[in-house]
């Protein structure tokens, strides 16, 4: 019982409500009305299941009088408009949840990745001291023996693969929504920076340096021109490793290698410097990074430690009374 | 209403076991005439499974485990601090869920469906304990027992490490991802309390 006015005015004022193209694709998909002004409104094969009865015009404002009332223009546009969100909404919904489904991977793979660089706390210690090995080799023989660095190493690299993997196909999940990477970024965010803090440990471990943004990005197979690695989560992953670089120091000096103070107070002196170049605005990454002064400040206790007790390498061994003192 | 008064009896029960079984982390923490004080540790041990254990089995006779779970998980998980911390003190090895499980077997009617502790409350008394690991790591330390705060300190490790993998399937993990942070915490401190010792 539609009048064409009321059509015009409907076709009108969808226009102005829609004027995002997939949702004039999605009202592409209800047939607004038939040709014939007696058909009844029965437009929307999805809103079918909601009609009780062919004629009726809408169950959802109760008719005052007379079933030839067309309901008002505003309500018709209003179910419209939900009708369409809840469609939108479900295919977020939807593609949210192979995000998740994805994300949860990579979380897993970092984890093992995490499992096993924390071996690095108790590696052997470097040759010279001899003494030490063995003796740390026969308190834990019933535990957890310890490990070659360079094997620790080798066994986390395997998992880079699987990282390289499930952030391809996050990417292609991706693909199916165009120009909405920051709308879920959010999902992945904070996997990514602990994916970050690790492959940055593992690159220090083996080369003393900082592991690049660039050489990051390619390491996850990522790419700045599709889907790439934010820069706020690369600088918030490395933050996250600067936190372990305290812990790693204490048990290198423990396991007899007195170099590594120096080393990594170096590294954390340029990398602290670095950082103070960027102007941080007073957010996440901002509270990462002063946490970094006080790793720096931990590693340099112990460097001063290792020093005041004359345990530097490089000089003489030391006076037997300072290896004979406890403290 | 018989099913509170039975969830009632069930948590009086979980606290008469936590109230009676913390002497024995005591002892086992205790430096002096350590073999005669774990004897008697183990001894308390006993009396609290076998007092006080057996009647919480014995009150979620006929009810579901998990239903009444909430009623009695702290009790169980201190049972687990402590049998595990009183293990480790005997012998520097992990007492597991199924030992555990194995010394409860006996005071169950064998016509009924024994109480065996879950996977989630034994995980939870295993985090706990690791925090008594620390102080006694430490005592140690300052002992001069270095050799046997390593070992502990390797322990911690190594349950930590373990735990990481494990941690985020479980069932309402919230509670445990804290744990985790203090036991990272835990294995710190000890670690940094051998610096005090070169």
């Amino acid at each position: 019982m539609m009048n064409s006015a009321y059509r015009s005015v409907h076709l009108t004022a969808s226009r102005l409500i829609n004027p995002n193209p997939i949702s004039s694709s999605l009202l592409h998909l209800l047939p607004l009305y038939s040709s014939t002004h007696a058909a009844p409104p029965r437009s929307s094969p999805l809103r079918r299941r909601f009609l009780a009865t062919p004629s009726s015009s809408s169950f959802y404002i109760p008719m005052a009088a007379g079933d030839d009332q067309v309901p008002p223009p505003e309500s018709h546009l209003l179910e419209k408009q939900f009708e369409s969100f809840r469609v939108q909404l479900e295919e977020s919904a939807a593609l949210r949840e192979q995000i998740r489904a994805v994300v949860m991977e990579i979380e897993s793979a970092t984890r093992l990745i995490q499992a096993n660089l924390l071996l690095v706390h108790q590696s052997r210690p470097i040759p010279g001291f001899h003494f030490e090995a063995v003796w740390l080799l026969l308190v834990t023989n019933n535990v957890a023996v310890s490990v070659d660095g360079a094997e620790i190493i080798e066994k986390a690299k395997e998992k880079i693969d699987d990282l390289k993997k499930f952030y391809g196909r996050l990417a292609e999940i991706l693909q199916k929504c165009p120009g909405q990477y920051y709308r879920y970024h959010g999902d992945w965010r904070s996997e990514t920076q602990a994916v970050v803090s690790q492959l940055a440990f593992m690159h220090w471990l083996e080369t003393g340096t900082l592991l690049v943004h660039a050489e990051a990005e390619a390491k996850l197979g990522l790419n700045s021109l599709e889907f790439g690695l934010e820069t706020e989560d690369y600088l918030t992953g490395i933050c996250f490793m600067s936190n372990d670089l305290p812990r790693y120091v204490v048990n290198r000096v423990t396991a007899g290698d007195y170099d590594c103070p120096r080393k990594v107070m170096n590294f954390l002196t340029d990398l602290h410097a670095a950082f103070r170049m960027l102007n941080l605005r007073n957010d996440f990454l901002r509270k990462k990074f002063d946490s970094m002064k006080y790793d720096l400040r931990r590693v340099e206790e112990v460097y001063y430690d290792v020093k005041i007790r004359g345990l530097i390498s490089g000089g003489d061994p030391p006076p037997p009374n300072v290896q004979a003192q406890s403290s | 209403m018989y099913e509170n008064e039975k969830r009632e009896r069930v948590v009086k029960a979980s606290r008469d076991i936590t109230m009676n079984i913390k002497k024995v982390i005591f002892q086992v923490h205790s430096k002096d005439n350590k073999e005669e004080v774990l004897e008697k540790a183990g001894k308390d041990l006993e009396a609290v499974r076998e007092q006080h254990f057996a009647r919480l089995m014995k009150e979620l006779q006929g009810t579901d485990f998990w239903k009444l779970r909430r009623a009695y998980s702290p009790g169980v998980q201190e049972y687990v601090e402590d049998a595990t911390f009183y293990k480790f003190g005997m012998s520097g090895t992990l007492c597991t869920l199924d030992e555990i499980n194995s010394t409860l077997l006996p005071l169950s009617d064998p016509s009924l469906e024994p109480l065996q502790i879950n996977i989630l409350d034994y995980i939870l008394g295993l985090a706990d304990m690791t925090r008594e690991l620390m102080r006694m790591a430490i005592g140690r330390i300052s002992d001069g027992e270095v050799k046997f705060a390593q070992r502990i300190c390797q322990f911690v490790r190594q349950i930590h490490r373990e735990l990481l993998l494990v941690v985020p399937q479980m069932d309402d993990s919230y509670d445990m991802k804290s744990k985790m942070e203090v036991m990272l915490q835990s294995v710190i401190k000890i670690e940094n309390g051998f610096t005090q010792t070169n």
